[in-house]
Formats: structure tokens, sequence, C-alpha cells
């Protein structure tokens, strides 16, 4: 107990007296949390439309009107020219492009059924997808309006609408923040430790000192506990400081159990400590580590659900999925933040999670050798 | 049985790195009190077969004993009893000299008072009581060197095995670290000791030779220079590894 | 001043060697473009495909199951039925059985004799905003064409037709072959030399080749080169591998592609010579270049998350990335076959950031190495 002591007293006077790493430890989260949840959000918002419009008249006027007081559009100008479109989107001048056909409203007048054209620029396919999406809604509610005027005025008073209302659970101001805070949350708490303990073990390997303490009758557990609670705890300090910026500055609401959250990070904490163990094994110096950590990083990120949706993978990238660790948490973090749900709901992710973190850190120990090679 | 005086025993120690062989069939005793030279060019085999015996390295075959415990078996247990120095001084850079010395006293379970006592102890001896709260990065090489010694002989281990401890100091400082060496050598610590330069090995008071992984001879230096009629050791090395050199 | 090519090629040689021999940061130089190419180019689809609808039908009448069969005409919606009581709906989204919750109501024929609007409630999963205003929009179709296919009447006033340029498939992998070249490219050029020159100065060896008679613009002009060629090597490996896999087309002048190309590489080695001249160990070199340009770069350029989307102040920021130019440049050359002239804009910006770092790195490097 002491000898651990002993080591846990060396490591946190070497990381208070390395500023770099202060740095990296208390003031990059805070600023990866600031510009990741404003830039990391999955709303599509003020796509540039050129409106085309052959008619002219108060009625395409007026469904103009409709695309214009949304923060989804942001008309640009107006032409008669439809090669302007392919020119405007071959400059990243407009991405989209209304094209309203010559005599519209007489032929709405008429019931000829006139077509309206919706061009998007597909290089991004996801914003053009979701942009189409908005656009469409935005002109069949139109639609319905204007059909419930026409009818209302020409027709006799049979006529059956259905209303839709909905009621947004658990965000009701669908703010993305709300979504993107505690995933980065996760985030954190994946580099942090991985990255810290990975370079910290390479460093004392580089430097020679790790085989210095191997010689001593320190045990394995007590060199690795030695190394892993400080990091642990700065890990855990570091989750107090997120929550607090996104609970102050993003106004996250948390409803979940702090005490639930504490113990589930905990345990993911084995796996990324186990993890950061791992990749001190297999690397040689602190640049190979931190490429290693680096590439691990975005592999399991991009699984875990963290912005692209699980569910709109391939089945075989799905599955895969369920060899992440990150994915489980990721889920108990949202769910926990923004349903409140209690262990009882959180049950088929905690399970495979504790699982993995028993096997990685069980494996990592054991990888983690004290003998040279 | 072995004798109580032979202290560090090898039997045909060998070690493999792929198709490499490193240590080639080393058999050695060193006896309680010696201090015991390795002489030898870089890449010679010391480094691997001072790893061995510090349970660094397992053996690809052979037997070793170090204060009659086992290397393959006991290699935990022989870290109590042993006391190691590399060529790196594994010393902690970014700290001063009093925590390094708290750090290593602590890990080998010396409580408070006795860190207390030891840290007093070394600054008196190595004369670094201006130094005590300074990092050890700005410590003079030689100075840097004998802290390491010191760190290395907190625990007062019966064995103290040295790396090459003298590689890249000025020869001054390399004659007070070998006053420091007899020292400890008259108070009973049986020191093995690995060094390429030749005129160390003179203040051996047994040698082996090594090359290639093999151990090529074995025996005080007077003995080595009066078998092989040389006046120095430096001809006696050089005669050495032409003649049974590979 | 006079370069000597000799001397050149020998530390090139050298700087070659140390890249080939670290064979597991090669390794993943290589492997990670490829995971990421996968992983971006099969699997982000922020559109979603599949809703999980349960539906409270207290009604149980033809019209009602007339309602949930043309959600079930969607191929977005998969509803099913739901049994329990409203109040305890939470638990569907809690165990993530159920994206969205339809409840209609029990007076719900009664209602379309007597009333003109009928009101159906939808609860809907918003613990993630996008999928929910889809969700939403999805169901605003939907709804919207029962109402058409109920009331005779209502039939449509105007046709929506749309068509989507240059990607008619809407597959990301076109949109990011060229984001991570971008990405790689400044994950070479940047962290990569600013790492070997921070290394060279914490072991001391900068000092050993600056007293002999090699002329310091040639150690970094040596030192330099390798770092290019990998860096070409490794954006023409991800180009035919997006070619090859996902088909990504080539529509523009590929001269035009590489010479900016060059000068995007020339802006981020100036800005890795810029960090190692600050940095004195190469942990400070790898944090600077990480926080300063690769993070940037996959945040605030448009490599995955659209600029227009985020906060102004951001905007903002995102003018000083020169990766964003760089984007719109190799996006625009090699999806929509997008001329020099219909570039101008981001090719002067990206021209003036490589000028301005040019001179800025010269500049520094001249001072630092002749003191």
């Amino acid at each position: 107990m002491q000898r651990m002591l002993t080591m846990i007293r060396k490591e946190f006077r070497q990381i208070f007296r390395d500023r770099p790493m202060l740095v990296i430890i208390f003031i990059v989260p805070v600023i990866q949390l600031l510009i990741m949840s404003f830039a990391f959000t999955s709303e599509v918002k003020h796509i540039s439309c050129l409106i085309v419009d052959f008619d002219n008249t108060p009625m395409s006027r007026d469904l103009i009107h409709s695309l214009h007081h949304t923060e989804q559009f942001d008309l640009t100008e107006m032409t008669t020219d439809i090669r302007q479109i392919d020119e405007r989107m071959k400059r990243w001048q407009v991405q989209m492009a209304l094209i309203i056909p010559p005599h519209f409203s007489r032929d709405l007048e008429r019931h000829l059924n006139p077509q309206c054209q919706l061009i998007v620029d597909g290089v991004d396919g996801n914003t053009a997808g979701v942009a189409l999406g908005y656009a469409r809604g935005i002109l069949s509610n139109f639609q319905e309006k204007w059909t419930a005027e026409l009818t209302a005025s020409s027709f006799h008073n049979d006529v059956h609408i259905i209303q839709m209302t909905e009621r947004m659970l658990y965000n009701p101001d669908l703010r993305s923040q709300q979504f993107m805070v505690p995933g980065i949350v996760v985030i954190l708490l994946t580099i942090l430790p991985m990255m810290l303990s990975a370079m910290s073990l390479v460093k004392e390997k580089e430097v020679g000192t790790l085989e210095q303490l191997m010689v001593t009758p320190l045990k394995r557990y007590q060199l690795l506990s030695g190394k892993l609670i400080p990091f642990l705890l700065l890990s855990f300090f570091e989750l107090f400081i997120v929550m607090s910026v996104g609970i102050t500055v993003f106004k996250i609401s948390m409803n979940g159990s702090y005490l639930l959250l504490a113990c589930l990070a905990l345990i993911y904490l084995m796996t990324t400590l186990g993890l950061g163990i791992f990749i001190s094994t297999i690397t040689h110096s602190q640049q190979q580590s931190m490429f290693v950590a680096w590439f691990s990083m975005i592999f399991l990120i991009l699984m875990s659900g963290f912005f692209i949706p699980i569910e709109n993978m391939p089945l075989l990238l799905q599955k895969l999925t369920y060899l992440n660790p990150m994915r489980y948490f990721m889920t108990i973090v949202r769910d926990i933040f923004q349903k409140g749900s209690s262990l009882r709901f959180l049950l088929k992710e905690a399970i495979p999670m504790t699982l993995f973190g028993l096997m990685i850190f069980t494996l990592s120990v054991f990888k983690f050798q004290k003998r040279v090679q | 049985m072995k004798s109580p005086d032979i202290i560090v025993k090898t039997e045909n120690l060998t070690r493999q790195f792929g198709r490499f062989t490193a240590v080639n069939q080393v058999s050695i005793r060193i006896n309680r009190g010696e201090i015991f030279g390795f002489l030898g060019a870089n890449g010679a085999g010391k480094t691997t077969l001072i790893r061995m015996l510090c349970g660094l390295l397992k053996p690809s075959s052979g037997e070793a004993t170090v204060a009659g415990l086992d290397i393959k078996r006991e290699s935990e247990k022989i870290k109590q009893k042993i006391g190691y120095m590399s060529q790196h001084f594994s010393l902690y850079n970014d700290l001063t000299v009093k925590e390094n010395i708290e750090f290593y006293a602590g890990i080998y379970g010396l409580n408070r008072k006795q860190i207390f006592q030891k840290q007093n102890e070394i600054s008196k001896q190595l004369q670094m009581e201006p130094y005590l709260d300074s990092r050890t990065s700005d410590l003079p090489l030689g100075l840097k060197q004998r802290l390491a010694l010191a760190t290395a002989l907190l625990h007062n281990p019966p064995i103290l095995f040295l790396d090459e401890p003298t590689s890249g100091v000025d020869p001054r400082a390399r004659r007070s670290f070998w006053e420091l060496i007899y020292q400890k050598a008259a108070q009973g610590t049986t020191i093995f000791v690995t060094t390429h330069f030749i005129d160390e090995s003179e203040y051996c008071h047994r040698l082996s030779i090594m090359d290639n992984g093999r151990m090529i001879a074995i025996d005080t230096p007077e003995s080595m220079k009066k078998r092989y009629k040389k006046k120095s050791m430096q001809e006696v090395f050089g005669f050495l590894i032409r003649e049974k050199g590979i | 001043m006079q370069l000597n090519g000799h001397r050149i090629r020998t530390v090139a040689r050298k700087e070659w060697y140390h890249i080939l021999y670290d064979f597991r940061t090669l390794f993943i130089l290589f492997l990670m473009p490829v995971v990421q190419l996968i992983m971006l180019g099969y699997a982000l689809n922020l559109e979603i495909k599949r809703v999980d609808l349960a539906v409270l039908d207290y009604a149980r009448s033809p019209e009602s199951t007339h309602l949930v069969n043309t959600f079930k005409g969607s191929p977005f919606f998969h509803p099913f039925p739901y049994d329990g009581s409203a109040a305890n709906m939470d638990h569907l989204f809690k165990t993530h059985q159920a994206h969205a919750a339809m409840i209609v109501p029990s007076d719900f024929d009664r209602q379309q004799q007597r009333e003109n609007d009928i009101s159906v409630q939808f609860l809907i999963d918003a613990s993630d905003a996008n999928r929910a205003t889809l969700i939403q929009n999805y169901c605003n179709r939907i709804i919207a064409e029962y109402n058409q296919n109920n009331t005779m009447s209502l039939s449509s006033l105007f046709d929506l037709r749309s068509t989507i340029y240059f990607n008619p498939d809407q597959k990301s992998a076109y949109f990011f072959v060229p984001g991570i070249i971008a990405m790689i490219l400044i994950m070479i050029s940047t962290l990569l030399t600013s790492i070997t020159i921070a290394r060279e100065k914490e072991f001391g060896t900068i000092e050993q080749i600056l007293v002999s008679p090699i002329q310091s613009q040639e150690i970094i002009i040596g030192k330099v080169l390798p770092y290019i060629a990998l860096a070409i090597m490794e954006a023409s490996f991800i180009l035919l591998l997006g070619m090859i896999i996902f088909d990504v087309p080539f529509r523009g002048n590929v001269i035009l592609l590489m010479m900016l190309t060059t000068l995007y590489i020339i802006t981020a080695l100036c800005l890795g010579l810029l960090i190692s001249t600050q940095a004195k160990t190469q942990q400070i070199a790898m944090m600077m270049a990480i926080t300063l340009t690769l993070l940037p770069t996959l945040m605030l350029s448009g490599l995955i998350f659209p600029i227009a989307s985020m906060p102004r102040i951001l905007q903002w920021i995102t003018y000083l990335v020169p990766a964003r130019y760089y984007l719109l440049i190799i996006r625009g050359i090699m999806l929509k076959g997008s001329g020099g002239g219909q570039l101008l804009e981001p090719i002067l910006l990206l021209g003036w950031f490589t000028l301005f770092f040019f001179i800025a790195a010269i500049r520094r490097m001249n001072t630092t190495l002749e003191r």
C-alpha cells in the first residue's frame, strides 16, 4: 500500500510539473468541448437557395415566401436564367435551386398540376438529402394550407383533414447540443485516459526508468495502479469540469442520477486505461503511441454512434459495433443525461460494457510484463 | 548443496533473440563480497546477461541462481536482494534530487523516518546539499551517476548489478565512483559490473572477458597477465580477442 | 545563397530511411485513411432509414387501421401495435424499442363525422434533435398523403420533382474521399514534419548538423522533400481507392488539381516548420500540431459538418483554416468539374495563405537557425 502511494505521489508530481501536460489535461478538453459542441451538429441550416421564377405572380412569390421564413434556407437571389444553376453550384455559391415554371399560377387555378422542380447539389449527399426533406416538408405543408384555403372558399364544409400534433420528448426545444455534449463527454473520457496512460508508460520506457522500476520489488499491480490511479482521478476531475461547462454554458439538462453516471464511468475507464496500457506495450516511442492512440480513437468514435447513427450502417458494420466498448457507454451517457434512465433500462449496455472492461483490463495487465523485450 | 559463499551461480546460461545468440552457455560462480567484472566490446552480451540475472529477461536455456534464488521461478524475490543501475542512470529528470530519493526509498518500502535519514546520509556522502531541491536534469553528469548509485543502494542490497555505470563520465568522476564501489565491497556487498573500459577492469577482484556471447576467459587480472605473459590488461584483452574470439 | 543538390539528396535519403524504418507509423498512415474511407463512405448516412413507430390505437376502427396502413406503406416506418397505457410509453423510448409513437384517439371516427380537423398525437424521441426533425417531416408527409387519398377534393395542386446534381445517388464516399485526402495531407505535412524536426532538436542532433558545412536551407529542403513525396503518394493512394471501391468520379482537370494540391502541401509544410521553430520537444510539437491544424481541419473546414450550419463566430474562425479553401477546390474540381475561373475565390484565398505562411516560416527559420 505504501509503495503504491509512493508511486501515485511521484506520478502527480510529474504531471503537475509538466506544463504541456497540464494544458492537455485542463485547457484543451474545455476548448474541444466548446468547439465540438458547436461544430458537430447534425442539423442542416442556412442552405443557400437560388430561385428561378418564370412565373413571377403573387402566387409564386407566396410559395417562395414560405421557404424564406425558415432557418434552413437562405434565399440568395432570383434569376430567370436556368444556366445560372450549374454555374453557381460550380462556384459553391448555391446548394439548391427551386424552379417555378411559367404560367404556374394560371395552371394552378385550372387544376392542371403544374410541376415545380428542386435541384440540389449532391456532393454532400447527406446535406442534400436533409435539405430535400426540409424543402419537401415545407412545400407540402404550404400546399395543404393552400388547398384548405381554396377548398374552403369554393366548396362546402364537409372536408375532413387530419391534423398532426406532436410532442418532442426529452428535448422539447430540439437542441442538438443536448445530444452532442454528452457524446463529447464520452469522447473526452476516452482520449484522455488512453493517451495519458499510454504516453506516460512509453515515456518511462524511452527514458529507461521503467527498467529501473522493473528490477525493484514493486509488484506489477502496484506499478500499474500507481500509474493508473492518478489518471483515473484526473479523468473524474475532467468529467466534472466538462459536465459543469456543459450544464452552465450549454444549459444541458441532466435528468438522471450522478451516482449512476459516476459508477458506470468508473467501469468504462477500466476499458480506456486498459487500452492505454496495451498501447504502451506494443509501441516504443511517444510518437508511435500517440499515433496508435489517435488511430484507435478515430475508429472507436466512428463506430460508436457518436454522429453516424448505428442503424444506418451496413449490417456487417452494425455487427462490428458490438465489439466497440464506446458504443455502449455512448448510449448509457446519453440516456442518463436526456432520458434519466435508471440502471434497469441500461443493463443491455452496462453488462457488455463491464465484460469488455474486465477483459481488456485483465488482458493488458497480463501483456504488461515486468520484463524487457 | 551450494556453498554459502557463492552468491551468484550460472550454469550454461543461454539467451537467443530469434537466430541471434546473445549469451552462449555462460557458467560462472561469484563469491560473496567480490567485485566481479565483465569486460567486452559493445554487443558482446554483457547487458543481456545482467538483465537475465536481474529477472528482466527469461533465459532460453540453462540455470542460474542469485542469492540462492532461482532466476526463472523466483525473480520477484530476487528483486528484494539486488540493486541495479544501468547506463541510463534511470532517475526522473523532472523530479528533484530529494524527490527521487524519496520515491525509490518508498518503492523499496522504507518508512518516513528512514527516508529522511537516507536523504541526509546521501546528501552528506555525495556532498550534494546545495542540489537537494534542484531538478535532477540540472545535475552534472558525474553527480547524477553517483546519485543513481546511491538510489540503487537505498535498501542495502547484498548484491549490486552495474551495467556500464561509467559510460559517458569523465575520468575524475569515474575514479570517485570506483571509490564508492570499493567502500560498498568492503562492507560485504557483492558487486557485479560490466564495462568496456579496459583500465577499469584492473579495479575488479575477478574478471571475465566476453566476446560474441561466449565467455573466453575468467580469472583475476593479475593471473591473467601472468598466464598470457602480458604487461597490461590492454594487451591481454587484445590477445584473447585475437586468439579465442570469433 | 548557393544550394547544393548533392547535400540536399543526402539529407533527404537519411530522412526517407527514418520514415521507412518506423513501420508502425507508416502502417497506420496507410491503414487509417482506408478505415476512415470505409466507415465514412459506407456508414455515414445521417438520413434515417427506419423509424420504429409504436401505435396506440384507441379507436380500433377501419379508418384508424387505414391510417396505420398508410404508415406501413412507407419504406421508413415500421409501425407496431402497443397495448399498454399512454403513461407507460416512456419505457418504449428508454429501451430503444420505438423512435416515435402515434396515439389515435378513441373518438377518431366520430370526430371525422362532426368536425373538420381531427387531431392525432405523435410522441417523438427528440434526444437526437436532427432525427426528431426528420421524423416529424416524414410523419407530415404521410399524413398529407392520407388526407389526399381520403378527401377526393384534395388532389394535389402542384407536383414537386427533384433532381440531384453531381452525385445523384447521394453517396457519402463522393464527399469524403476529398476530405480524407485533405486531412491526411495535413497530418503528414504538418504533424510529421514538426515532430521530426522537434525530435532532432530534443536529441541535439540538429546542432551536429548545424556545425557541418551544410546550409540550414539545405537541411530544411532535404528534410521536407521525403514528406512531400510521402504526402503525394498517400493522396494518390486514397484517390485510387475511392475511384476503385466507390466509383468516385474525377470530372475536372487533373493538372489544375495537382498544382493546387502542391500549394496546399506547401502551406501545410510551412505551418509544420513554424510549429517546429516554437516547440522544444516532440510532445509539444505534437500538441501544437494537433490543436492548431489537425483538429481545425477535422472540425472547422466543412470536412464532415457543413460550415453554414455552425454559429456565426465559428464560421468566422473557419476562414482561418486553409483546409476550408482546399476542400472547396478539390471537391469542386473532382466532383463538379469546376474550372479555375469558377474556383477563383478559394484559389486566391489559399494562395494568400500559402504566401503568408511561406514568408513567415522562412523568416522564423532563419532567425532560429542562425542563433
